[in-house]
């Protein structure tokens, strides 16, 4: 137990660094939810996956300055178009938190852009899926320009 | 508090089109939470191409005009041209089925099928 006399000879640690960072973290409210699939379209063919994490990733520390990828879920759907064949598909689910002003730059949707048709094309998808502030975009003009 | 941005804007921006809200969370259980959202509602259909909607389950073939479809493929492009959406013309005229159906009176559809007979 502390007397009060040993009180005085206390010293007390105020973090700064922490609250200069809150104001940061605030302007980080936006949160954009990009999905990476496991297979191509035809919902057989296993793509590789963990490339095209690392890829995204990397796009989203450079262009928005982080993001996390979460462990696969795992999902099963009957294809009543195909004689109710059961298909698996196993999506990875990458969060990006951002400034809106970052998504509002022309660049910035640009390269985001760019790099979602690229990850459709060599990955042979029908489109490929983002959440914006809550709401589901699909691109599926998936050619270079 | 939700960050007030033009989706529009951005949508465009990301050459994307808009489907629909869904119910979005942080964490892990946010994150699988709505892969099973995105996966029951927005799903592509396994042949490939693009997704449609839910709901549209049945098929029929409709006979039509050379005009007319001609019409519904220039729907199609001017929407692709102008909104950056990729639409097939024969999604258009599901659309267009689909709302005029739901709109129309009765007594305008017996007119429009009495027009049709007396004219053909």
């Amino acid at each position: 137990m502390i007397s009060p006399l040993d009180l005085r000879g206390l010293t007390i640690y105020i973090n700064r660094v922490e609250e200069l960072s809150l104001p940061e973290a605030r302007r980080k409210r936006l949160l954009v939810v990009l999905f990476i699939p496991s297979v191509e379209r035809d919902s057989v063919t296993e793509i590789d996956q963990d490339q095209w994490v690392d890829k995204a990733l990397e796009m989203f520390g450079r262009v928005f300055g982080g993001a996390t990828a979460f462990p696969r879920a795992k999902g099963i759907w009957r294809d009543d178009e195909r004689g109710g064949k059961l298909v698996r598909d196993n999506p990875v689910v990458l969060h990006c938190y951002m400034a809106p002003e970052d998504m509002e730059k022309p660049h910035n949707q640009t390269s985001l852009g760019a790099f979602c048709r690229q990850m459709g094309r060599e990955t042979n998808q029908g489109e490929v899926g983002l959440v914006i502030n809550d709401e589901y975009l699909a691109i599926t003009n998936l050619s270079e320009d | 508090m939700r960050p007030q941005i033009d989706i529009d804007k951005i949508a465009k921006g990301l050459g994307a089109e808009r489907r629909g809200k869904v119910h979005v969370t942080s964490g892990h259980f946010g994150a699988m939470q709505l892969v099973a959202e995105v996966q029951a509602r927005f799903r592509v259909p396994a042949g490939g191409g693009r997704a449609t909607d839910p709901s549209w389950t049945k098929r029929r073939l409709v006979p039509l005009a050379q005009n007319t479809l001609s019409r519904l493929e220039e729907l199609a492009h001017n929407i692709e041209e102008k909104r950056h959406i990729h639409v097939d013309p024969m999604q258009v005229a599901a659309l267009l089925l689909e709302n005029i159906t739901a709109q129309i009176a009765d007594e305008d559809a017996e007119q429009i099928v009495d027009a049709a007979r007396s004219s053909g």
